[in-house]
C-alpha cells in the first residue's frame, strides 16, 4: 500500500506545483503549457503520437540488441586475452570519452536521415556499460570455482559455458541497465539532429513551431518509453538470473 | 598409494621470492586418513594443491598410483574451504556436475548421486538452491559432488572450518562413516587438532617458513570416534596436548 501511495503522492505533488506555478506565475502558454494542456495534446494527436514513438521505440531496441550482439563477445575476448585487452582497451576508453553527440551530425552524413545513424548512436552509447560490466563479470570468477574447474578436467570451453559465463550474467545485467537507460537518450539526440520522425523530431518540430504543449507530450512519452524498456530488462534478469535475487 | 618426493615450492611475493615448501618426503597409503595440520602459512593448502595437480612443484614430484601427477586427475577430487556451489544450479544439478564435465555415465551418476545425497540427509532438497541451505548442508551438497566420481583420493582443504563447532563434529562423524562404506584415500587439512585427532589414522604437523614436516603421530583411537559420551578421552585428550605442543611457536625441538 504504502509502496504504492507515496511514488503516486510524490508524482501527483509534482504535477500540481507545475499546474500551480504555470497559474500564480502567469506564465504564457508557448513558454510552458498546463498538465491539462498536455493531456489534451496527447488525446487528440495519439494516433500521430504513437507512431513516432514506436519509431524511437524500434530505432532504441535495434540499437540496444546489437550493442548486446557486438558488445558481449567483445567482453568475452577482453576478459580471455591479456594481448587483445592491452591493445584495445586505452583506444575503447579514448573512444568512450569522446562526447557522443560530436558524432551524431557525422552520422547523418555518412547515413542519412532513416534509422541507420540513430541505431548507430544507441549502439555507441549502449557498447561501453555492456562492455565494462561483462568484462568485470568474466574476470571476477570466484577462485574457488576457478579451482573446482581446472579439478573436474573441464576444458577451456566448458568452463566459460558452465562456470564463468553464469557467474558473470549478475553484472552482465548491471551494464544492461545501464545501457537501456542511455539508450532512449541516444535515439533522441540522433534525431535532433536530423531526422523526419521519431520523437526527438516532434520536439524539434514544436519547437519551431512554440507548441511546447506538443514537444511535452513527447518528453512524457520519451520517459514512459524509457521505463517500460528499463523494465523489460528487469523482467528478462529476474527470469534468467533468478538465483542472484535477494532474499 | 600416494608419494610425495622432495617436493620443493617457492613463489613470488611482495617482498621477493618465497619458500612455501622445502624436502617434503611423505607416503599416504591407500585407504589411509591423513590429515595435515599447522599454523596459517605453512604451507599445507600449497602441498594439497600439488598433490591434486592444480599447482607444479617447483621441483620434485607427487606419484599417486604408480603415476606422476602433472594436471588434475579424474580419480582424484577436491574440497574446497568454501563449498564452491554453482549459485545457478539446484542441489541435484550441482552435485550432478562432475558427471557432465569428467563424461560420466548419466543413469549411473544419477543413481549415485540420489544414493549420496540420502547418505547426507539431503533427500527432499535436491530441487533447492544453494542459497537456501545452510553453510552445513552445502558443504554437505560440496561433499556429494566431490564423491560422486567415486574417487581413489580425495583431497580437502579446511573443508569444515567456516562452520560452526557442532555442525563440524555432525560434519567429521559423517565423513567416517562414509568413509567406512569406500575404499578412499583422504588427504584433510585442518587447524583444528580436535578434527585432526577425530578424523586421522595419522597427523602430519608442518612448520612454517618455510613449510616442512615437523613430526607424524599415529592416532591410536579406536573407531568410530566422537567427541561425545564414548569417546576415548583419556588418549584423545594426550594426543591433543602432544599436537598442542608440536604446534606451539617456540620451536625448540
Amino acid at each position: 500500500m504504502r509502496r504504492v501511495f507515496l511514488p503516486l503522492l510524490g508524482v501527483a505533488l509534482t504535477i500540481a506545483g507545475w499546474w500551480l506555478a504555470v497559474i500564480v506565475l502567469e506564465i504564457e502558454d508557448y513558454l510552458v503549457p498546463t498538465p491539462p494542456q498536455v493531456l489534451n495534446t496527447l488525446a487528440e494527436r495519439w494516433a500521430v503520437l504513437l507512431e513516432h514513438t514506436w519509431t524511437t521505440a524500434w530505432e532504441t531496441i535495434r540499437g540496444f540488441a546489437l550493442a548486446i550482439v557486438l558488445g558481449v563477445p567483445f567482453a568475452v575476448l577482453l576478459a580471455g586475452s591479456r594481448i587483445f585487452e592491452q591493445m584495445v582497451y586505452p583506444l575503447l576508453i579514448t573512444v568512450n570519452s569522446l562526447p557522443k553527440v560530436a558524432i551524431a551530425p557525422i552520422l547523418v552524413v555518412w547515413m542519412g536521415f532513416g534509422a541507420g545513424p540513430k541505431i548507430v548512436m544507441v549502439l555507441l552509447l549502449c557498447f561501453f556499460p555492456i562492455v565494462l560490466a561483462t568484462t568485470a563479470g568474466l574476470k571476477s570468477t570466484p577462485a574457488e570455482i576457478v579451482e573446482l574447474a581446472r579439478s573436474l578436467d573441464a576444458g577451456r570451453l566448458k568452463t566459460f559455458w558452465a562456470f564463468r559465463l553464469p557467474q558473470a550474467l549478475p553484472q552482465v545485467f548491471v551494464g544492461l541497465k545501464t545501457a537501456i537507460s542511455l539508450a532512449v537518450i541516444g535515439a533522441v539526440i540522433a534525431e535532433f539532429v536530423g531526422a523526419d520522425a521519431g520523437l526527438g523530431f516532434i520536439i524539434v518540430q514544436s519547437g519551431a513551431s512554440s507548441d511546447t504543449a506538443l514537444a511535452f507530450a513527447a518528453m512524457v512519452l520519451l520517459s514512459l518509453l524509457s521505463i517500460v524498456l528499463f523494465y523489460a530488462v528487469q523482467l528478462a534478469e529476474r527470469l534468467l538470473v533468478p538465483w542472484a535475487s535477494e532474499h | 598409494m600416494i608419494s610425495i618426493e622432495s617436493v620443493d615450492h617457492r613463489f613470488r611475493g611482495r617482498a621477493g621470492e618465497v619458500q612455501a615448501l622445502a624436502g617434503i618426503d611423505l607416503t599416504v597409503e591407500t585407504g589411509e586418513f591423513l590429515t595435515l595440520v599447522g599454523r596459517s602459512g605453512c604451507g599445507k593448502s600449497t602441498l594439497l594443491r600439488i598433490v591434486a595437480g592444480l599447482l607444479t612443484p617447483t621441483s620434485g614430484r607427487v606419484v599417486i598410483d604408480g603415476e606422476p601427477v602433472r594436471r588434475p586427475r579424474r580419480d582424484v577430487s577436491f574440497m574446497f574451504q568454501k563449498s564452491a556451489l554453482l549459485p545457478w544450479r539446484s542441489v541435484l544439478a550441482n552435485v550432478l556436475l562432475p558427471a557432465e564435465t569428467l563424461r560420466l555415465d548419466q543413469a549411473a551418476a544419477r543413481r549415485r548421486a540420489g544414493e549420496l545425497l540420502e547418505l547426507t540427509g539431503l533427500t527432499g532438497f535436491q530441487k533447492a538452491l544453494p542459497k537456501e541451505l545452510s553453510g552445513g548442508m552445502q558443504q554437505r551438497v560440496a561433499l556429494c559432488r566431490a564423491l560422486l566420481s567415486e574417487p581413489r583420493v580425495l583431497l580437502m582443504d579446511e573443508p569444515f572450518s567456516a562452520l560452526d563447532a557442532l555442525t563440524r563434529e555432525e560434519l567429521s562423524i559423517e565423513l567416517q562413516r562414509i568413509r567406512q562404506e569406500q575404499d578412499t584415500t583422504f588427504v584433510f587439512v585442518t587447524h583444528s587438532i580436535e578434527e585432526a585427532v577425530l578424523l586421522a589414522d595419522r597427523v602430519v604437523v608442518m612448520r612454517a617458513r618455510p613449510g616442512g614436516i615437523r613430526r607424524i603421530v599415529e592416532v591410536d583411537v579406536p573407531r568410530p570416534r566422537s567427541l561425545g559420551h564414548h569417546a576415548h578421552a583419556g588418549r584423545v585428550t594426550e594426543l591433543s596436548a602432544e599436537l598442542h605442543e608440536l604446534l606451539l611457536p617456540n620451536e625448540a625441538a
